[in-house]
Parts: C-alpha cells; sequence; structure tokens
C-alpha cells in the first residue's frame, strides 16, 4: 500500500533523473530558458511561502534578490572572497533584513503590507540605481562567473536544478511541519491563531526570513550566471512578472508556484513571435485565474497526480504527516 | 539665500500636489468604500491622459471639453471594470478578500500599463496646451498650464467635498464607508456605491492624467510614479480621509518639491526625492498609521 501512495514521489523522482541526464539535448538558448525559469521557479516559491501560505503579500521579494545579488557581487568585487561565500552572505543579508522588515511591520496587514513593501522595493531600487559610484548604477555591474571557463551552459543547469530542489526540500520540509501548520493558521485568522497559542510575531518574522533568504539565494546565483546585473532586477516590472508566474500556477502550493514559474518563463519565449502581446496576455490570464480558478491553474493537475496510486476514496495524503517536530 | 528661485520651486510644488492629491483623493475613497487598495489607479490616471489627448487630437475637441470627456470615459470604463472584476469583493463566499483585492488590482494595473504600449506606443505624446503662454511676475515664471492644472485641480476637489458634504448621494457614500450593514438597514444599496466609488476615483484620476499631459507629456508608465506617491499621501493623510489626501497631497508636493531643488547634491536630488517620499510612507506606517488626520473607525488590517 505504501509503496503506491509513494508512487508521485518516484515518478517526479524519476523525470528528475531524466531532467538532468537529457539536460544536455536541450541547445544552449533553451538551457538558458530553463536556467532562468529555475531562479524564478526559487523566486515563486519562497513568494508562494510568504503570500500563500502565511498571507502576508509582499511585493518587495525582487527587491529581496536584488539584495542578495548585489551584496554578494560587491563583497567578491570588495574583499575577494570566493563566489559561493558570496552567495552565503548575500543570502544572510537577506534574511537578516527580510527578518527586520517582517519586525518593523507586524502590525501591518493586508493592504499595508503592500504598500509598506513596495515603498521598501522602490527605495532599495532607487538607492541601488543612484549610488552609481558603488553599484555601477543603471549600467550595470560586472560579476564573476560561478563557474569559471565553463564552456556550456550545463554547470549552470545543474547549479540552478539543485538550488531548486534544496530550496523546494527546505520549504517543503517546513510547510509540513508543525510550524507550516501555525503559518498556515496565521493566514486564515491571526488573532484566532494567537488564542490559541502560535507566537504569531516569530513566526511571521521567521516567515519573512526564510522567504527573503530564498529569494535572496536566488538573486546570488542570478548575479553570477548573469554576468551583468542592474537595478531593475528588483523593480516593479519583475515582480509584477513573479505575481503572474505564482498566482496563475497556484499560490498556495510550492510544487504549483514552480510550474506556474516555469511554465509562464518557457511561454513567454515560446510566444517571442508576438512580441509586446505576450505581456497583457499574461495579465489577462492572471485576471481570469483570480477570478474563475482562484487556486491556480495547476493545482487541479497537481491535486491529481499527487493522488495517483490512492486507492479510491481514500484520506488526502498530506493529513497524516503533520507529525512533525517541536515548535 | 535666492527668493525667486525659492519661490518658482514653492509653486511647482504647489500644482504638483494638488495633481497627487486629485490621485490620491480616488485611492481613499476607493479604500473607504471598497476597503481595497487600488493598485491599477495610476493606469486609470494614463488612460485618463490618453483618453483627453485622442479626443484632442482626432475628435477636435478644445482641451478643458477633452478633460471632461475623459472624465466620463473612464468614469464608465471603471465601472464596468469594477462590475467584471471586483464583484466577488462583496461575496460571502469569497476567501480573504484582501489578497484577492491586492492580486486583481495588481494585474490590472500589469495589464492596463502593457496594453498602453501596444495602443499608444512607448514614445512621449504632449497634448496642446490648455492656454499657450506663461505667467510672469516680477521674477516669477508659471506656465500658465500649470495654473490651470492648479486651478481646475483645486475646482474638482472643491466639488467633491461639496457633494460628499452636502448632497444626498454624497452623504450615502460617507454612511457606506462608515458602516455598509448600517447604510444598508437605512435603505442604501452599498453596491450601488461600490461602483459609483470607483468610477469617481477613476474619474477624478482622468482629470489629473488630462491636467498633467500639457506639462510632462504622455507615457505608458507615466502612473507608476504618482501612484506611489499616491500611497504615501494616503497614508499621510490618513486612509479614507478624503480632507486629508488634499492637504497631505499639497504637503508631498511642497516637500518633494523643495527637497529637490535644496539637495546637497544635484543629479541625485530627482531620485532621491521619490525615495524621501517613501522613507516618509514608511515610518508613518510604522508610528501612525491613521496617518496625520486619520478617521479611527477605518481598520487597521
Amino acid at each position: 500500500m505504501s509503496g503506491v501512495r509513494q508512487l508521485p514521489a518516484y515518478i517526479l523522482g524519476a523525470a528528475a533523473v531524466l531532467a538532468l541526464v537529457f539536460a544536455d539535448q536541450l541547445n544552449s538558448y533553451w538551457m538558458h530558458v530553463a536556467i532562468i525559469a529555475m531562479y524564478y521557479g526559487i523566486l515563486a516559491s519562497s513568494w508562494s511561502l510568504l503570500a500563500g501560505s502565511v498571507g502576508l503579500f509582499s511585493l518587495s521579494h525582487m527587491a529581496f534578490a536584488a539584495i542578495g545579488a548585489y551584496t554578494s557581487a560587491l563583497l567578491i568585487k570588495w574583499f575577494g572572497i570566493p563566489i559561493p561565500l558570496g552567495m552565503v552572505a548575500g543570502v544572510v543579508m537577506c534574511c537578516v533584513v527580510g527578518g527586520l522588515i517582517g519586525w518593523v511591520c507586524l502590525r501591518m496587514s493586508g493592504p499595508y503590507l503592500a504598500i509598506f513593501t513596495l515603498g521598501f522595493s522602490e527605495i532599495v531600487r532607487i538607492t541601488i540605481a543612484t549610488e552609481d559610484d558603488v553599484t555601477a548604477g543603471m549600467a550595470g555591474l560586472h560579476t564573476d562567473p560561478l563557474i569559471a571557463g565553463a564552456a556550456t551552459r550545463l554547470p549552470y543547469f545543474y547549479t540552478a536544478f539543485a538550488l531548486l530542489a534544496l530550496s523546494l526540500l527546505v520549504m517543503g520540509l517546513l510547510v509540513r511541519s508543525r510550524w507550516g501548520l501555525f503559518l498556515r493558521a496565521i493566514r486564515e485568522d491571526e488573532q484566532a491563531a494567537a488564542a490559541s497559542g502560535v507566537a504569531v510575531a516569530r513566526f511571521r518574522i521567521l516567515a519573512f526570513a526564510i522567504a527573503s533568504g530564498f529569494a535572496g539565494l536566488a538573486g546570488g546565483f542570478y548575479a553570477h550566471y548573469i554576468p551583468i546585473i542592474t537595478p531593475s532586477m528588483g523593480d516593479l516590472n519583475e515582480m509584477a512578472k513573479l505575481v503572474v508566474m505564482t498566482v496563475i500556477g497556484g499560490m498556495e502550493r510550492l510544487p504549483t508556484a514552480v510550474g506556474g514559474a516555469i511554465v509562464v518563463e518557457f511561454l513567454l519565449e515560446e510566444l517571442r513571435d508576438y512580441g509586446q502581446w505576450r505581456l497583457p496576455l499574461f495579465g489577462i490570464i492572471l485576471l481570469l485565474t483570480m477570478r474563475f480558478a482562484r487556486n491556480g491553474l495547476l493545482t487541479p493537475i497537481w491535486l491529481r497526480f499527487v493522488r495517483l496510486g490512492e486507492a479510491p476514496g481514500g484520506a488526502p495524503p498530506g493529513i497524516g504527516e503533520e507529525k512533525g517536530s517541536e515548535a | 539665500m535666492n527668493w525667486d528661485y525659492f519661490f518658482v520651486q514653492f509653486a511647482n510644488g504647489a500644482v504638483i500636489g494638488v495633481i497627487y492629491a486629485m490621485i490620491a483623493v480616488g485611492v481613499t475613497l476607493i479604500f473607504s468604500i471598497l476597503k481595497i487598495v487600488n493598485f491599477a489607479h495610476g493606469d486609470l490616471y494614463m488612460l485618463g491622459g490618453y483618453c483627453a489627448y485622442y479626443v484632442i487630437e482626432l475628435l477636435g475637441f478644445p482641451p478643458l471639453a477633452a478633460m471632461f470627456v475623459s472624465m466620463v470615459a473612464l468614469f464608465v470604463l471603471a465601472i464596468m471594470l469594477e462590475r467584471l472584476m471586483l464583484t466577488p469583493l462583496y461575496s460571502d463566499t469569497t476567501e480573504r478578500k484582501d489578497e484577492y483585492g491586492l492580486i486583481v488590482t495588481f494585474g490590472l494595473a500589469y495589464f492596463l500599463r502593457n496594453i498602453a504600449v501596444i495602443a499608444f506606443g512607448p514614445f512621449p505624446l504632449k497634448p496642446p496646451s490648455f492656454i499657450p503662454g506663461v505667467l510672469r511676475i516680477d521674477n516669477l515664471i508659471l506656465t500658465n498650464d500649470r495654473l490651470v492644472a492648479a486651478g481646475v485641480g483645486i475646482a474638482l476637489m472643491a466639488g467633491l467635498l461639496y457633494f460628499m458634504r452636502r448632497t444626498i448621494w454624497g452623504q450615502a457614500l460617507d454612511a457606506v464607508s462608515q458602516s455598509r450593514d448600517s447604510a444598508s438597514i437605512v435603505g442604501i444599496n452599498p453596491r450601488r456605491f461600490n461602483s459609483f466609488a470607483f468610477g469617481i476615483g477613476a474619474a477624478l484620476a482622468a482629470a489629473a492624467g488630462a491636467l498633467v499631459a500639457p506639462i510632462f507629456s504622455l507615457a505608458p508608465d507615466m502612473g507608476v510614479l504618482p501612484n506611489i506617491h499616491a500611497y504615501v499621501i494616503v497614508i499621510l493623510g490618513g486612509m479614507g480621509s478624503v480632507t486629508g489626501s488634499i492637504i497631505a497631497g499639497v504637503m508631498l508636493g511642497e516637500a518633494e518639491n523643495l527637497f529637490t531643488a535644496y539637495f546637497p547634491d544635484p543629479t541625485r536630488a530627482f531620485a532621491y526625492s521619490n525615495a524621501f517620499g517613501l522613507v516618509i510612507l514608511m515610518l508613518f506606517l510604522v508610528f501612525r498609521p491613521q496617518g496625520l488626520f486619520g478617521r479611527r473607525h477605518l481598520r487597521m488590517e
């Protein structure tokens, strides 16, 4: 029985192995698209942790990616530290700043939080763009490649894949743990959660710190994949793109958020012939998704997939798995 | 100190402040009735500007008449958008309405901005002036367009205040903003006022867009910054307070213009003038979320 219940996990594992083995069949262009899609996948999943699971609709997620990218790039430029260490520094920086933001806006929710984070995001972008003697401003900051002398993009593909898998693993464990239950309780009703003994303040700060840390990780990877970073990687258009991806996929589950990022990124490339029309098209899809299928377009597919191999009428998976760790 | 420079900057700040206030009043009105922050408000402002431009260019209307046409057009468009997209906000079966309102208006903004690039082109357009020429008092020089923008803006906002204080519809609007349930008990249909508030907000934004067009010209992304400024103003003036928004709008216009004018490093002054407003926004959200003159009955969350 349990072997059959694990069927979706085996299928996912097999798909991952196939993707890794046959990745070198992709031409350079589509491999680049896949890498960028995985970059957005990390961002979309961490944003869905924040906005979907905890209900903190933050608009500064891309700003955290920019903070991670610039922190890493600048530390490497100034002190010559190894690149992985720079990326770790970016993640730590984002965790700290994200935790601070989470702490400062503890009492805000809904629209106020969105406006506050929008303000923060714009301040970050303006500062990076204006302090051009430090950050090279809009001209863009040149960064060192993560894998020096890589002949193809394949090593980057593997790195992005590993980072995405790591992020999903950590966040997936978090969401499934007792803490994840607390986070969802905060989303549903903060006061009721507090009354039931959830340390609302601590978990809101924690969620902000963790989600921002993963945004910083994505940003750090991006900085050392694309040899030049500009402040616009953290602007509101990028944020809107992230919202489009996550909501179309389904913002309440990590896999659907990642799926949304990958599908939208590939479609944006595939539909390049339509030029400017792609963006309003995805705007319309976002609006229709919100209006008629709020759980996201990939959620029904995912739920059906997860229930593969389950006895008809059986309990949905996940319910028995919330034993979890100590809070 | 150069007083001429100061007065020119002061006058410019007042004009910009009036324009900001017109946008912010719409945001605050929509918030007080629909309980959502309209992220697409700056894009309605942009559409209003373009609408007036095409009414002038294609139909040959005088600029001021075109502004009124644009207001009516955006009033109707906004009501259509509200009916199409925002009705789930009033349904009891919709969960987490804040989230719905945020994402839908954010998506609407994304859609409108990108469709505007296609429809109007990425290049700035400039409609003819309301009244060409400049006003000159000693060394104080102001273009007539700026005077018209400020004058018409003040008149429209005075009209709105009169409407909200002295007419039965305006009082009904205020009643809905204070309590939807009580308003419906005394026979006001809150749903009608949802559309109405959204329409009025959009019409004011459209007027602001039309008034600004001859001064700064039109571009598809022209709504982004004023939208953010509108949030600063709305937080300063207190969410839901129309008078507060008007006062805070003029204050922000002044503060930013004088900040730009007197910031020690002129190359960075403009960029940081925007950040300056945002710092005010964040400080107020943390320390005084009800704003300078906030109405306490509006919930914080």
